[in-house]
């Protein structure tokens, strides 16, 4: 029971984590970039050029790595999404070109570094810590500790910093921001270049604690999305309402009936708040259609 | 030349695909991820009919498509409370739940096992095991599903299914009834979904949910937008490119392998370039067509 409780905490500051850095992104520019899946791959994938082809050491690698996973974020807002919205595309497009992204993107990942599983070597297996009778790998614990201090750091900054309140305002309102001086294209480039990093290291955690394919990335990130639209777009406690609740009710579900159906599970969930509570837990309501 | 024979069957298929998603997405403007779901859903009814209860081609067809449009029917339900991307989400969702039971549900399914020994159609005595045979009967298919296609998008509902893509507010205001004509056309197309679900099943003679996940729905949606939506003609061109294009590639002395990822990073470049300049399909992409206002 204390497994299963720690495998929920665990998970949750994961999918916390990645509802972060997808609606940090999805906040300001209302883009649903499915291409962050690729990005969470990529992270992890340039980690395993980095340190186990060049033998960087690790540390090193995984600062590249971020970086180059970010890039790739900041390519697909400039290259891409930046010409789509000087061209004022309907918003569905944005979710298209971001599904053929992700296709373009992942099979990239697949051309250079093939499609089996692929492990990030770092130390020889342990068996792990026990807490409370709890076993937990030590980078489980990293996660858990990464994730809540980035999430409390990414709140601090969007609520202290004149950059994130310029997020927050873009995120409100973007043709009020731009009277007022503050560059939108500027600031949602500043959004994907965070949410980026935070997807690369999100990918890394997970691809270290376990293993990695080039599409490992779309599940994470759908965790995360689900997550997000749970707790509702622009809500700090909604997105760790989100997230537990995704976390909880997986792995209730794998224990109880059976670890396949994890995923179902996790979009019966969100079928259900679709349906009953399309505003999620915090009830804020999008600006989808403009009337 | 069997192998030729192969491949146009192949495009036979995908045309039905995407010209009954056509028919939601293009038509209506719902984009849905859940077709693979229902082109499965046609299979593995048929399989089951088939194998189990030894079911003819002609009497599965009729039940596919009734089952099909029964659970989306159902999903329909749920999936138009919601709009834009939370629509193409929850379809998402949808599929991700459909690919879950055909992999799990080992009673009904067999789970990643499959269900081998689907027998081949045979009517009047006469067994299709030739491939030119089944070439004539799925294009009798293609041709019978575009020819309704075509006049439902003529007809005065088609017209109404237009309008609400373009504008559903308005549609609504002048007394059409939104919701229902949604629910029909997402019905009816994934409907139209189950007879190449049929066809795949006795073609193959194997299935198993390998081929009807989230990516086979991301693949004929993508055949959608690149012919256009709302193009039929389109649909059928796209969906003969790109069945061929690995075949062109492989010509061009491209190992299998890679030829498999780079059909992939192509219509993903394309899918990204008609999306950036906001045209419809690849048709409109090269000639400057006015833009098309949705």
């Amino acid at each position: 029971m204390i497994q299963i409780i720690a495998n929920i905490l665990i998970a949750s500051s994961l999918y916390l984590l990645l509802a972060n850095s997808f609606s940090l992104i999805y906040y300001p520019s209302r883009i649903f970039h499915i291409a962050n899946a690729a990005v969470i791959s990529f992270g992890a994938y340039f980690v395993f050029f980095f340190a186990n082809k060049f033998s960087i050491p690790f540390s090193v690698s995984v600062a590249l790595a971020i970086v180059g996973a970010t890039l790739i974020g900041l390519a697909c807002e400039v290259l891409v999404y930046r010409q789509m919205r000087k061209k004022n595309v309907p918003p569905l497009a944005y979710l298209i070109a971001s599904i053929g992204l992700y296709v373009l993107l992942q099979n990239y990942i697949s051309l250079f570094f093939g499609d089996d599983t692929k492990i990030i070597n770092t130390a020889e297996v342990t068996v792990g810590n026990q807490i409370f009778g709890a076993y937990i790998t030590t980078i489980q614990i990293i996660t858990v500790f990464v994730s809540i201090a980035l999430f409390i750091a990414v709140n601090w900054f969007l609520h202290y910093t004149a950059t994130g309140k310029s997020i927050r305002a873009v995120a409100s309102n973007p043709e009020l921001c731009n009277i007022y001086g503050i560059s939108s294209s500027k600031i949602i480039l500043i959004a994907f270049g965070i949410g980026s990093a935070l997807a690369a290291i999100a990918g890394i955690l997970t691809a270290m604690d376990t293993s990695m394919t080039p599409t490992f990335g779309f599940n994470l990130l759908l965790y995360g999305v689900v997550a997000m639209i749970i707790g509702g777009i622009g809500s700090t406690r909604g997105l760790i309402a989100g997230a537990l609740l995704v976390a909880t009710a997986q792995h209730l579900a794998a224990y109880y009936i059976d670890t396949k159906w994890m995923d179902a599970i996790t979009y019966i969930i969100l079928i259900l708040f679709l349906i009953w509570k399309p505003l999620g837990f915090s009830g804020k309501r999008l600006k989808k259609v403009e009337v | 030349m069997e192998y030729i024979l192969h491949l146009f069957i192949l495009i036979c298929f995908y045309t039905l695909l995407s010209q009954s998603l056509n028919l939601s997405a293009g038509f209506t403007g719902l984009i849905s991820l859940a077709h693979a779901g229902f082109y499965g859903i046609g299979a593995y009814t048929t399989a089951i009919l088939s194998t189990q209860f030894g079911f003819s081609f002609w009497l599965s067809i009729p039940l596919a498509m009734f089952i099909s449009g029964v659970i989306s029917l159902i999903v329909s339900l749920i999936a138009l409370r919601t709009v834009e991307d939370y629509f193409i989400i929850c379809t998402m969702g949808i599929q991700v739940i459909l690919s879950s039971i055909m992999n799990n549900w080992m009673d009904l399914t067999r789970g990643p096992l499959g269900i081998p020994g689907i027998p081949s159609i045979s009517f009047f005595g006469i067994t299709l095991d030739s491939k030119m045979s089944f070439l004539l009967l799925s294009l009798f298919f293609v041709a019978l599903v575009w020819f309704v296609l075509r006049n439902v998008s003529k007809s005065g509902f088609g017209k109404t299914l237009l309008a609400i893509s373009e504008d559903e507010i308005y549609s609504q205001s002048i007394g059409k009834n939104v919701y229902l004509s949604k629910t029909v056309s997402f019905t009816l197309s994934a409907m139209f979904a189950a007879i190449p679900g049929t066809l795949y099943a006795h073609y193959i003679s194997y299935i198993d949910p390998t081929s009807f996940t989230v990516a086979e729905s991301i693949f004929v949606l993508s055949i959608v937008i690149i012919g256009g939506l709302g193009n039929l003609t389109g649909s059928f061109l796209a969906s003969a490119f790109l069945v061929l294009l690995p075949e062109a590639l492989r010509f061009v002395g491209m190992p299998d392998n890679i030829a498999a990822n780079m059909r992939q990073i192509i219509y993903g470049l394309i899918l990204v370039a008609v999306m950036m300049t906001g045209k419809n399909g690849v048709k409109e992409l090269f000639t400057s067509k006015a833009k098309r206002t949705a």
